[in-house]
């Protein structure tokens, strides 16, 4: 068009109040719906109706264009919010949670154990050298290696007979994550973000944060959106410095100095705008800039522990000393990260997952070269953040509506591997526990063989562990479909999956 | 009605059978709705379903569907909508009939009955599906000529081009299909497009990049009646043509360099099969001998070099170089192989029929088999090896490899049916043949002789899917050609054109380009011209609101053009190209964008597998970019990048918060709003103080390829000089930050110069890395208490006083001055004072021979991130006094007086240090009895320049305004979507 036509007065560069298309900021954003991770574009939904014949009709009405709005779940949830602890490597259940007389009393027999697909071996077993106690008015068993959370075993909901099917490290994370062995799906905080949208459109719906040491084999893809919009991929959130990726501009650059740049781009758009009336996206995307701004404040304060008393932090951990052992890293970073959990799940975070544990072997639970070792690094690491994070998210009656699981990609074998004592990988028969929302307390489910090798008693496949967190999430595993490549997806897949009913209160 | 109490199981469970796609019924309230969802559907699926749901119908009675609940099961209609007490579903849980009690083992409450009955009152309001969506099709049914007759796999019909009344309109007959259709609805086509708008729409259609300012002004001015035609024969013959149409291709075959998941290896040579693409665009190679090379390019008669590139198609899917089950990952690669052919060539789901027939078009599973006997032969993907053994890799001459399909011999290897897909449980033998829906056919070889390297069935295949007759391959390309153009395709599921997809919106017009395309012989450009030249092409995408926006706002019969977001390449590609710095350089291996720390923090092996390119490099277009499955560059990532996991038609478009922080804070953006300052400078001279104005113009000119309007203009200089005065009145500062995570793998390590360490400017400062120890497998760790750190190159003290003044970004983690120091090669030795604003203390260290540094002294001290303290030092002799604080320093009371029992020898270096979080510098100055050194505190340069130093004579809030202004449109919405 070679004349332009009226404009539409806005003045956004000089008055940080100022209007934006004949209405205050905080209309504008409202009618854009625009969110911290997601405006499903009128123009997508326009030029696109395969996305709103199976997205935008997934129980966002007409006219709602954000993707991550707030959905009604399929029931009245149990937890309105998920912290899930993921041990990276694959903790031993054995050493832990799984009490094995039979092994310990067998130590050093050779027995036939399948340690790799198919690849069954003569092995010498390997008894725990921790000793076990029953703990609480429950009962349930828990090792000295982690003393302060045997504390809270009554809290808990341990499920021991779990398998998937993985040995390797890759696929199982993978699996794990998103259901499936093969790379390309979305994670379990993406379907959740998906299924429930968020409550706070200025944090991100689906949290993760990764150990100082690195991040967890497979990498981005364990909690990438694989199929769905990247808007349902887990943000990045590092407890120091600049927790969200060019959260901040450079220092020289005042928020001042920002919001004018912010103002004026959304002036000049507003001109633009104005020449185009029908397409929305438009709209959104000057919504998404006052968010970005919003967002500069937001996020660093979740994670400001200055606000929270010395006691707390304290309890937590955070000014724990790293011990001596050179792979150790100490309790603090761990328990900042289960504090600013707490602070996000508070502020309305839907899913927030910590891996413990990064790199490679030792760096991590993969005991491979000395379970003991490992246990000595590890456990001390996540004792007293997790025992802090359980009474504190009791004491603000958040347990209630909160969810926290804990567990890794897959267990230990009941043998020994090499010659520190180490112990192999094993998908078939391993432990999680689950405490708070609609958990059954002081629950012991499930039971593997008496060397703990192989989940016997219960069996759940993870299929059932994701089926179980979504159930307590209000979502229906079989129901939660996302259409894709000519299939109705789900993350329980196709294969029959239940909820673990026996867990549940 | 007949509940079969006897075996209903009743559970409390609350599962809901979610019917997908439900939208609101219009003639239901949204309250009555909202009621139905919170109280009715709950009920319902917490009390029936178990026994009358998705997955049992006792009684053939589901009550998770409306029209199931209404036509009912044996005894009838469970629900008469209003009429609660003619309603089989009240009696039942009203208990009222003894033979019909529901659910029967608990009845419902006197609520929930009441809940059931008020719902029925309202007349069972039930939200609509939108579209149903197609039944599924019961497994075994055999493939029927009705099958056959599906829109997408008959003949493209030889529909005449239909009539019009508004004949003038017409440009060629792509307009005839589509003004028929406006005509028949009483729409009227929108106006032309502007000649400006035409242009950038060319431009970013054909090419991906933005014309110049000069190129949109001279077009507009032709108004001779060709000069669009050669604009496109132009754009056309541009080797930018075929990185934007090859990018396009890469979506659709899920094209990357590496393998996913743990180790995410390289394919090594996977970038020739990305070069032959862009090649092959920009040659113009018929569409159906590009089908044909890819799948069969080494068993040809003409093969060549090209066309053995062209098979490394099969190998790009991703690969686990660790499954847990070998037999299972052999067919999961076939299954690869087999769901990339179907997708990208034929916009079939054939991977939904490898476990069962598909449960919606009519491929058996039989056939999905039949068709993996094709690629039976095909060697299962491994490590790379360059010889003739090598099962992934194929000699293309001159002793240079390409990524490649390699059989296992002449003889086939059998293939069998899977049952349930488990390679544990074969079932039947089948032979190679094609799907009984495409009309079937099996394959019957001549022997081959015995030397041969492979079956010749692949040729087979490729000759079938490309053949003339096979008008879907051809209604597939030419949708997706016609997506590229006009925003959305003419069928909206390119990948999917069976049943589960969405139908044509213009069936004739994809049937007669269809044939148009293999009569002109498979050639896109022509087809692309073609469709360019149409009047539907032109039409402007910018309309008033009116009758036409209200009866079709998403433009289903193209009565306007749609609007376009730029893609995430073409973004980058834009920026780079308005800046000014684009490297047009084509081909090879590609480039590795510089990522962030945090970015690389996210591996086991942090850094593993990324390498460094220069600048230069780092200026390519985006399809250049080093395709990492599990690392992908935030920006490009961020603004809805491919999934390179499974092929895809087409990118979902999604406005987000962080794309906005990406593109104002993001050092890339930042670099390109220097170079971008640093070309209008250098094209108009260096004053733009004395002239904001021209500035802003040929800003504007560069980065929209238009003129800036007066209030354009004057909002600029507005905004410019309110800059300028915010950025004068904000202190100068050098800003340093780690550069590094705290883990990196080693091989990256060695890569990385000390200044990507710690980070900070370059003049003036000498980096180093500090002490890493070996973590094992590869990766160090650093010590954090010997972190990397800046060293000044000239400032020195020995005795006397060192002021400086510093500010840490909040939730740094502590930030450290370095004095009477030195370097021992990479650690530091000499003394520290550290803020901790973690611990509210400061320290005072000194860094020896010992491992750790010694804390001489430790005082508390309130500290707050994101102020700036004043930081004072007097040293005199063994004695050490610091002063830390906001205001004056009470000169009696310092926080910390030491003496350090032993004074470093030699160390008269001065230095800082910073953990996590970025540490601003503003005055640094050393005082002496005798003199007073002070610090430059260059900060950044803002505007960077290839040539001279264009702003360097400005003021540097000036600069940094001017930088500003540049940043600010590169993020305004008329550079990313396109009219």
């Amino acid at each position: 068009m070679e004349s332009r036509p009226d404009r539409v007065t806005a003045r956004g560069a000089s008055s940080p109040g100022s209007q934006f298309c004949g209405r205050t900021r905080r209309e504008f954003l409202w009618e854009a719906g625009a969110g911290f991770t997601g405006i499903a574009m009128a123009a997508m939904l326009q030029q696109d109706g395969f996305f709103r014949k199976y997205v935008h009709a997934e129980g966002a009405g007409e006219g709602e264009l954000n993707l991550l709005a707030p959905r009604q779940p399929h029931f009245v949830p149990k937890a309105k919010r998920c912290i899930f602890l993921f041990m990276y490597g694959g903790p031993s259940q054995m050493d832990l949670f799984d009490h094995k007389p039979y092994l310990q009393k067998n130590d050093g027999k050779t027995v036939d154990v399948e340690i790799r697909r198919r690849s069954v071996q003569k092995q010498k077993l390997l008894g725990s050298r921790r000793e076990f106690k029953r703990r609480g008015e429950s009962g349930l068993w828990c090792s000295d290696a982690l003393p302060r959370i045997a504390g809270h075993m009554d809290k808990m909901a341990v499920v021991k007979s779990l398998y998937m099917d993985s040995f390797a490290h890759g696929s199982a994370l993978l699996q794990m994550n998103c259901g499936q062995v093969i790379q390309g799906h979305p994670s379990l905080g993406s379907w959740l973000a998906y299924g429930l949208g968020t409550v706070n459109q200025n944090l991100p719906a689906y949290v993760t944060m990764l150990d100082p040491r690195g991040g967890p084999v497979s990498g981005a893809p364990n909690w990438g959106s694989g199929y769905m919009p990247a808007a349902y991929q887990g943000t990045l959130f590092r407890s120091g410095g600049d927790p969200i990726l060019n959260l901040s501009p450079s220092s020289d650059v005042a928020p001042a100095i920002q919001r004018d740049r912010i103002s004026t781009i959304n002036a000049l758009n507003a001109s633009h705008l104005a020449g185009r009336p029908g397409y929305s996206e438009l709209q959104a995307r000057i919504a998404s800039y006052e968010l970005a701004f919003q967002l500069q404040t937001t996020a660093p304060e979740a994670l400001n522990l200055e606000e929270e008393s010395y006691k707390t932090r304290e309890l937590y951990g955070v000014y724990d000393p790293k011990p001596s052992h050179k792979l150790s890293v100490g309790p603090a970073p761990f328990a900042r990260q289960c504090l600013v959990a707490r602070r996000l799940v508070e502020r309305g975070v839907r899913f927030v997952q910590i891996y413990h544990g990064g790199g490679h072997q030792q760096q991590n639970w993969d005991a491979h070269h000395g379970v003991e070792e490992n246990l000595d690094i590890h456990c001390p690491e996540i004792d007293k953040p997790i025992s802090a994070l359980l009474t504190d998210l009791q004491q603000r009656g958040l347990l209630e509506d909160t969810l926290v699981v804990w567990g890794g990609e897959f267990g230990r074998q009941p043998v020994s591997q090499g010659n520190n004592h180490g112990r192999d990988h094993n998908p078939k028969g391993f432990t999680y526990w689950f405490a708070g929302a609609g958990i059954k307390p002081g629950t012991s489910y499930g039971a593997t063989d008496e060397i703990g090798h192989e989940a016997v008693e219960n069996r759940h496949h993870i299929r059932d562990l994701h089926a179980t967190i979504l159930h307590l999430m209000g979502l229906d595993h079989e129901s939660l479909t996302y259409f894709y490549g000519g299939l109705d997806r789900k993350l329980t897949g196709v294969k029959h999956s239940e909820v673990i009913q026996g867990i549940l209160a | 009605m007949t509940f079969n109490r006897a075996a209903a199981g009743f559970y409390f469970t609350a599962l809901l059978a979610f019917t997908g796609g439900l939208r609101a019924d219009s003639a239901a309230s949204p309250e009555a709705l909202q009621f139905f969802e919170r109280k009715v559907r709950p009920l319902l699926a917490g009390s029936c379903y178990k026994c009358h749901g998705q997955k049992k119908q006792k009684g053939k009675l589901r009550l998770d569907r409306h029209d199931a609940i209404l036509s009912g099961g044996d005894s009838g209609p469970a629900v008469v909508p209003g009429k609660p007490q003619e309603s089989l579903l009240v009696r039942a849980v009203k208990y009222q009939d003894p033979e019909l009690k529901m659910p029967p083992k608990q009845k419902l409450s006197a609520d929930q009955v009441g809940i059931l009955v008020r719902w029925i009152e309202l007349g069972a309001p039930w939200p609509k599906e939108e579209t149903g969506g197609p039944d599924r099709r019961a497994p075994g049914l055999a493939v029927t000529d009705k099958d056959r007759d599906w829109w997408a796999f008959r003949k493209a019909s030889g529909t005449p081009v239909p009539g019009v009344r508004k004949a003038g309109w017409v440009s060629n007959p792509v307009d005839n299909f589509i003004l028929a259709k406006l005509e028949s609805g009483g729409f009227e086509p929108a106006d032309p497009a502007s000649r400006r708008e035409l242009i950038r729409r060319a431009y970013f259609d054909l090419i991906g990049l933005p014309p110049s300012y000069k190129e949109v002004e001279s077009f507009a001015a032709d108004d001779s009646p060709g000069a669009f035609e050669g604009l496109i024969d132009r754009l056309l013959a541009r080797p930018q043509y075929g990185e934007r149409w090859g990018r396009h291709w890469l979506d659709v075959v899920r094209f990357a360099q590496t393998n996913g998941y743990e180790r995410d290896g390289e394919k090594p040579y996977a970038w020739r099969y990305r070069d032959y693409v862009i090649r092959s665009f920009n040659q113009d190679k018929p569409y159906n001998r590009f089908v044909i090379e890819q799948l069969a390019g080494d068993e040809l008669d003409d093969a060549n070099r090209d066309s053995v590139i062209a098979t490394g198609f099969y190998r790009l899917g991703v690969w686990d170089d660790e499954p847990d089950d070998k037999r299972m990952a052999e067919f999961d690669g076939l299954d690869d192989m087999v769901v990339a052919i179907g997708a990208s060539f034929m916009g079939l789901t054939m991977g939904c029929a490898r476990c069962h027939d598909h449960m919606y078009d009519p491929i058996p599973q039989k056939d999905y088999y039949s068709f993996l006997a094709f690629l039976r032969n095909v060697r299962y993907y491994d490590k790379p090896k360059y010889d003739k053994s090598s099962s992934t890799y194929a000699s293309i001459g001159n002793n240079e490899w390409a990524l490649a399909v390699r059989e296992h011999g002449a003889s086939p290897k059998e293939t069998k049916v899977l049952i349930r897909g488990n390679s544990g449980t074969p079932g039947d033998l089948v032979k190679p043949a094609f799907p009984a829906v495409l009309g079937g056919g099996k394959v019957e070889l001549s022997a081959r002789p015995p030397g041969e390297s492979s079956t010749g069935l692949r040729r087979e295949l490729a000759e079938w899917v490309a053949g003339e007759e096979n008008f879907l391959t051809a209604r597939v390309m030419v949708n997706r050609i016609w997506q590229h153009l006009f925003g959305r395709g003419i069928v909206r599921t390119p990948n999917d054109l069976g049943r589960r997809g969405l139908p044509p919106t213009h069936p004739g017009l994809l049937d007669w380009l269809a044939r148009d395309f293999i009569r002109g012989g498979w050639k896109i450009k022509r087809l692309q011209k073609l469709i360019m030249l149409s009047s539907a092409y032109r039409m402007s995408s910018r309309v008033l609101p009116g009758e036409a926006l209200r009866k079709d706002p998403s433009n289903e019969l193209f009565w306007r053009q749609n609007m376009k977001r730029l893609e995430a390449e073409a973004i980058r590609d834009s920026i780079l190209s308005v800046a000014g710095g684009l490297n047009p350089e084509m081909g090879g291996r590609g480039f590795f964008p510089k990522l962030g720390r945090e970015v690389i923090a996210g591996g086991s092996r942090p850094g593993w597998g990324w390498g460094v390119s220069s600048r230069k490099e780092q200026s390519r277009r985006s399809v250049y970019i080093y395709t990492k499955r599990g690392t992908l560059m935030p920006l490009i990532e961020g603004f809805d990048y491919t999934n390179t996991a499974q092929s895809l038609g087409m990118r979902t478009v999604t406005t987000v918060a962080p794309q906005a922080l990406m593109l104002l804070n993001s050092s890339f953006l930042d670099w390109q709003a220097g170079v971008f300052a640093g070309r209008v400078l250098s094209e108009k001279g260096a004053d733009p103080a004395g002239h904001p104005a021209d500035f802003v113009r040929r800003a504007y000119q560069l980065a929209l390829s238009r003129d800036a309007d007066e209030d354009e203009v004057a909002k600029s200089l507005a905004f410019i000089r309110r800059q300028e005065e915010a950025f004068a009145s904000r202190r100068s500062r050098s800003t340093f930050r780690p550069g590094v995570p705290d883990a990196i793998e080693r091989g990256f390590k060695s890569t990385q110069q000390p200044s990507n360490f710690f980070e900070g400017p370059p003049a003036g400062w000498e980096y180093f890395r500090g002490r890493w120890y070996d973590a094992g497998d590869n990766i160090d760790w650093v010590d954090p208490q010997r972190r990397p750190f800046a060293l000044h190159k000239t400032l020195r003290l020995a005795d006397g006083e060192l002021s400086a003044e510093l500010s840490m970004q909040s939730n740094s983690e502590g930030a450290s001055i370095y004095f009477r120091g030195e370097n021992k090669g990479d650690l530091y030795s000499g003394l520290e004072l550290l803020l901790d604003p973690r611990e509210d203390r400061i320290e005072l260290r000194r860094h020896g021979k010992e491992k750790e540094p010694v804390v001489v002294k430790s005082a508390p001290l309130e500290l707050t991130t994101g102020s700036w303290y004043r930081v004072r030092v007097v040293l005199a002799g063994p004695e050490v006094s610091v002063w830390v604080g906001q205001g004056s320093p009470d000169e009696r009371n310092p926080a910390l007086r030491a003496a350090v029992e032993k004074p470093a020898e030699s160390g008269d270096r001065v230095g800082l240090s910073s953990r996590e979080a970025p540490v601003g510098l503003s005055s640094l100055v050393a005082r002496t009895a005798d003199k007073a050194s002070a610090v430059e505190i260059s900060g950044k340069k803002w505007i960077d320049a290839a040539e001279g130093s264009p702003g360097e004579s400005l003021d540097r809030s000036m600069r940094q305004a001017l930088h500003s202004f540049c940043l600010v449109l590169l993020n305004l919405n008329e550079f990313v979507y396109i009219d």
